[in-house]
């Protein structure tokens, strides 16, 4: 069983959960990375919000907080961090993909995933918070959480995303 | 049945489909082809964020450190290069800066008026500067670099001119790492007048108040019972250490509590660690740095004083003046600085439709 599902404790709020949020940084602080650094263009920004979303999830089980879906919790405050970075971002400092020299391709990598990436950073806000969303196993009542648009809309706005990413391939 | 639209060949790779929808894709060759593309780009799209790999080394000792902790920690990248800054923050700092800026006047100008010692105590040190809080007469000008957490673009210059006779008339600037102006507050309690200086993306607002009203306690006043209580906490620790030490510079004191871990408790002050440099020849304080909680806000500031020098009032120059690209707008006196600040900006907003 996860961590992340593990069943609320009955001393909940009285224990120092810091143990418990560092097992839980050990097992999904990459997903969580990963998302922060394909949802924004700011590698510092992306470091920043993951120790923010970890720092909320202590805060979180310090006060007794809801135990029943951590992972989307943890994906939800990280996306709305995401979102905050990039609203402060967009209003002073335009972005160009041909400026942007922050995420240098790895040697090894194959072309084809290499221009994905490419062309995932290429895309806007938006359509690269879903799309990271939803290559991080998310359901849709979990990315329509996370994202903060209705879940009947995730599916038509995912399927647009993924027609932007394969135009910029 | 027709073939499936964009959409629902998407929702057929999302296991979101109709039943319907997806008996089609078993019967229909094309729109069978159409979800094995679109799955194979959704493979590489995943492939593409795993590229990004695990949480590096660096980070990952930064966020444990931080969940020990239980406070946000700054990377090995402190000083790092941002150039944006959206405006709110940049607002707030001029109020953080306006803080800083008295509290350092407290450091540097007010604190250091004790006597040579020939040998003391780090408390006694700490008391003889609580014993001799009292401010001079004449116009300092300080430059100092100054450290604070979770605020982009630093460590920032301050150039500060304070009226000692006077702690309401004074003149701050902050310049970031980038050598340029960041924010300036001018005030002048002979003309009733406050002026602000934003800087957003390379142009000058100038924000004019007339008519304000001097506090019952100046914010150098205030910062001065904040760093009183600093000290007492100081005095307090069970610790604190004085050391003597020889450098370029000369020789100087430096008086530091142990660093000691959030207790959780909700004080209204509360000091995780302090150090002062204090300079053995004059008994000026050089140095200051401390972290802790204030109003259960967690605060971690550091102040290293670069000039200290007394000029003349004649050629104290206090004002600020907008040049002919500054955008001037006048505003009215309120709570503080800060809320005039926002209050100017909504404005102007507001009359200008928002463009």
């Amino acid at each position: 069983m996860s961590t992340l599902d593990r069943p609320s404790p009955a001393n909940v709020g009285v224990t120092d959960p810091s143990g418990e949020v560092l097992q839980l940084f050990r097992e999904h602080g990459g997903p969580i990375y990963r998302f922060c650094r394909s949802a924004l263009r700011s590698t510092s920004d992306a470091d920043d919000v993951v120790q923010e979303t970890f720092l909320k999830l202590l805060q979180h089980l310090k006060a007794g907080g809801d135990r029943s879906n951590l992972r989307s919790w943890l994906f939800t405050v990280a996306a709305n961090g995401c979102r905050d970075r990039a609203r402060g971002r967009a209003r002073w400092l335009p972005w160009s993909a041909e400026s942007d020299r922050r995420i240098a391709p790895a040697h090894d990598e194959r072309d084809d995933v290499r221009r994905a990436q490419a062309a995932l950073h290429a895309l806007g806000q938006r359509d690269r918070m879903l799309l990271s969303l939803r290559a991080s196993g998310l359901s849709y009542r979990e990315i329509a959480a996370a994202s903060g648009i209705r879940e009947t809309s995730v599916g038509r706005l995912l399927a647009r995303a993924v027609d932007r990413w394969k135009r910029n391939l | 049945m027709t073939c499936l639209t964009d959409l629902e060949v998407h929702a057929v790779v999302d296991d979101q489909a109709s039943e319907a929808n997806r008996e089609h894709v078993m019967t229909c060759a094309p729109c069978q082809r159409r979800v094995d593309e679109r799955r194979h780009h959704m493979r590489n799209l995943t492939a593409a964020i795993d590229l990004l790999g695990e949480v590096p080394a660096e980070l990952n000792d930064r966020v444990q450190h931080a969940i020990a902790s239980g406070r946000a920690v700054r990377g090995s990248t402190v000083l790092r290069h941002t150039t944006s800054s959206s405006f709110w923050p940049r607002a707030g700092w001029i109020s953080a800066a306006a803080t800083a800026a008295v509290v350092a006047v407290v450091v540097f100008v007010v604190l250091p008026r004790f006597g040579a010692p020939t040998r003391l105590s780090a408390s006694q040190v700490l008391e003889r500067s609580l014993q001799t809080l009292a401010t001079g007469t004449g116009v300092e000008s300080l430059d100092y670099e100054l450290t604070i957490d979770g605020v982009a673009g630093g460590p920032f210059r301050i150039k500060h001119l304070i009226d000692r006779s006077n702690p309401n008339h004074y003149r701050v600037a902050s310049y970031g790492a980038d050598g340029l102006l960041r924010s300036a507050i001018s005030q002048d309690p002979a003309r009733q007048q406050r002026i602000q200086v934003i800087q957003v993306d390379g142009r000058n607002y100038f924000v004019k108040v007339a008519g304000i009203r001097e506090p019952v306690l100046s914010l150098p006043q205030m910062a001065q019972a904040l760093v009183e209580s600093i000290i007492r906490m100081m005095q307090a620790t069970a610790d604190p250490t004085l050391t003597l030490q020889d450098t370029p510079h000369g020789r100087e004191y430096i008086v530091e509590t142990p660093t000691v871990a959030s207790h959780g408790a909700a004080a209204t002050l509360d000091l995780y660690h302090a150090r002062t440099v204090i300079s053995a020849e004059d008994f000026r304080i050089h140095e200051f740095e401390g972290s802790g909680t204030l109003l259960r806000q967690p605060f971690s500031v550091s102040f290293k004083l670069l000039e200290q020098t007394v000029v003349g009032a004649a050629e104290a120059n206090f004002s600020l003046e907008p040049g002919p690209d500054d955008v001037a707008i006048e505003g009215t006196p309120g709570e503080g600085p800060f809320e005039e600040l926002l209050t100017a900006i909504v404005r102007e907003a507001g009359r200008t439709g928002g463009r």
